[in-house]
């Protein structure tokens, strides 16, 4: 994880970033069955691969968060937005009212069986590509209420779930960290980066019914 | 005008958790409010029976998160007086000065987030959450822990207290009392937030008293009740403050009772301190199967930061036989459409906020 401070770069390290920049760009249109050469390649497909990897860097640095909080860790996800985390210089602007404008879903707490369509519906209506963190134990397995009646054991039953923050609740730090493990997923750096399906989580319960 | 039905929630920016309300507006007038709860529902109650007494504190914590010791120490307290355990003394000092800074938490939490609902004073969420870091970085300190502390055992507290308790404890009240102040500029000077407020939300002292309210609403009513000062508890009856009461009945009026408490708050946290005797103050350690309790059901209550707090409790010899939790922001809450009506629906909000709710704990 990179420091909060970063120090200038020097020389060398920009002759680094440069070089794998370029190589990057030669991997991706590898990728696209192309010649090494740029020069003796479509302009179309040339255009497109560099243009993938801008959209790709945008979002990677412009996650906006959906305002949605359940329970207790709302209270932390309310730390997080404020004055000492400082959210925003990583790129997690504000926290929007409507899912329509939400990239990241973060699930702060526990899922009841009447907010399980609810929170489904709300996923519907977020533009593609969407992301998922579990925030908190019980969004992840259920956590102290695992027994009880009217509770989910996780929302990645319902939902594709790309990040998980454990703690009970997490501190705000671990959000914060959580949500860059997101931005390298975003990013292509590690693996997953396209957009999982629900069909595809092993921890989805066939049988499930509301 | 026709009427029209409009649906609030279950998941909006300023229902404060997932509360729904069905509003019917006649124009811009509210003639209906109907709060739809039970979105978090898990059955606190029924899991607290499968476990054993010293299990519970961490269901109990998390009825209230915005204040998380105050239940937890009613619960304490409660299964303290059915196993017949006394409290050291040092320890009740530690208990009310910590319970007093969380009540401070609690109400810092909830001004910042009032403001913001009434028309995105969002400077004050700034300002308010900048001192709640403060108080939550001095418990976490104590305690072990940020959020959910799980501190208190019985008879005392989990573990001895670091030695710079108090010297932190003076400072962190030499910090807060003029950071508070400040907010009287932000707000009591300000047009906005009167017009928002006054008037907005009226409650007499008779339906205060008739639907049960408790708390900073029911004094914000013109009734002077207090758990703390009518039937004092750990020490309450030996430290010196007033308990604040307006007759306003509105909006404003509960704005200006959390502000005073905070005040009131501090004036006990430095109280607490000079007289706090040295010695001892962790309590017993957890065991499982400890000492058997008597079978007499037991009646506790507390004032939490959002009224008056009672557990019901019928003893078993290990674990709580049946509980019931009597929250405060649930009969808070059903004042909702008495107040909202002949509203606009701008001051839903407002009306809303003023009530302080906290939904787990009103879903249970």
């Amino acid at each position: 994880m990179p420091d909060a401070q970063e120090a200038p770069y020097t020389q060398e390290e920009l002759m680094n970033a440069e070089a794998e920049m370029t190589q990057l760009t030669m991997d991706s249109l590898k990728k696209y069955k192309m010649n090494n050469n740029v020069m003796f390649t479509k302009l179309s497909d040339a255009t497109q691969a560099i243009a993938k990897r801008m959209v790709n860097w945008s979002h990677t640095n412009s996650l906006w968060p959906l305002q949605f909080g359940l329970a207790c860790c709302a209270m932390e996800l309310m730390d997080f937005g404020a004055s000492r985390i400082d959210a925003e210089r990583k790129g997690y602007l504000l926290f929007r009212g409507t899912p329509r404008q939400c990239d990241v879903m973060i699930v702060a707490g526990w899922v009841t069986k009447s907010m399980v369509p609810r929170i489904k519906r709300l996923y519907e209506q977020m533009a593609k590509p969407r992301y998922v963190v579990a925030y908190g134990e019980c969004a992840t397995s259920g956590g102290p209420w695992w027994e009880s009646y009217n509770i989910i054991r996780g929302i990645d039953q319902v939902l594709p779930v790309d990040v998980y923050a454990v703690g009970c609740p997490p501190k705000p730090e671990n959000l914060f960290g959580a949500l860059m493990k997101l931005q390298e997923k975003v990013g292509g750096k590690s693996a997953g980066d396209k957009e999982r399906s629900i069909t595809e989580n092993p921890r989805r319960a066939e049988d499930f019914r509301l | 005008m026709a009427i029209m039905r409009i649906n609030v929630g279950p998941i909006h920016p300023s229902t404060h958790g997932v509360l729904r309300l069905v509003v019917d507006v006649d124009g811009d007038t509210i003639k209906d409010v109907e709060p739809h709860i039970g979105f978090l529902h898990r059955g606190v109650e029924k899991l607290m029976e499968t476990r054993m007494y010293m299990q519970n504190p961490s269901y109990t914590e998390k009825l209230d998160y915005a204040a998380p010791m105050a239940w937890d120490d009613l619960y304490v307290a409660s299964v303290e007086k059915a196993l017949g355990v006394e409290v050291k003394e040092a320890a009740q000092y530690a208990r009310v000065i910590l319970l007093e800074y969380q009540r401070i938490a609690s109400h810092l939490l909830w001004l910042g987030t009032f403001a913001n609902d009434l028309g995105q004073m969002f400077t004050l969420f700034m300002w308010t959450f900048r001192e709640r870091a403060a108080v939550l970085k001095y418990l976490e300190d104590m305690t072990g822990s940020r959020m959910f502390y799980v501190n208190l055992r019985l008879g005392g507290l989990s573990r001895e207290l670091p030695p710079d308790f108090k010297d932190r404890g003076y400072k962190l009240a030499d910090y807060l009392e003029p950071k508070i102040a400040e907010y009287t500029d932000m707000l009591d000077a300000n047009d906005i937030f009167k017009e928002r407020t006054k008037g907005v939300g009226k409650l007499n002292k008779a339906d205060a008293l008739a639907y049960g309210a408790t708390g900073p609403v029911l004094r914000a009513s013109g009734v002077e009740y207090d758990v703390r000062k009518n039937f004092p508890y750990y020490i309450y009856d030996k430290v010196k403050f007033t308990v604040p009461v307006e007759s306003g009945g509105d909006a404003f009026s509960r704005y200006r009772i959390r502000f005073r408490e905070m005040q009131e708050s501090i004036k006990i946290i430095r109280q607490a301190l000079d007289m706090m005797p040295g010695g001892s103050v962790a309590g017993q350690p957890i065991k499982l199967i400890g000492q058997q309790a008597k079978p007499d059901p037991v009646f506790m209550e507390r004032e939490l930061p959002r009224g008056n707090g009672i557990i019901y409790m019928v003893p078993d010899k290990q674990r709580p036989f049946r509980i019931a939790l009597r929250s405060p922001a649930y009969i808070n809450l059903s004042l909702l459409p008495m107040l909202c009506k002949g509203e606009k629906f701008a001051d839903l909000f407002a009306i809303l906020g003023s009530i302080d709710v906290v939904m787990a704990e009103i879903d249970k």
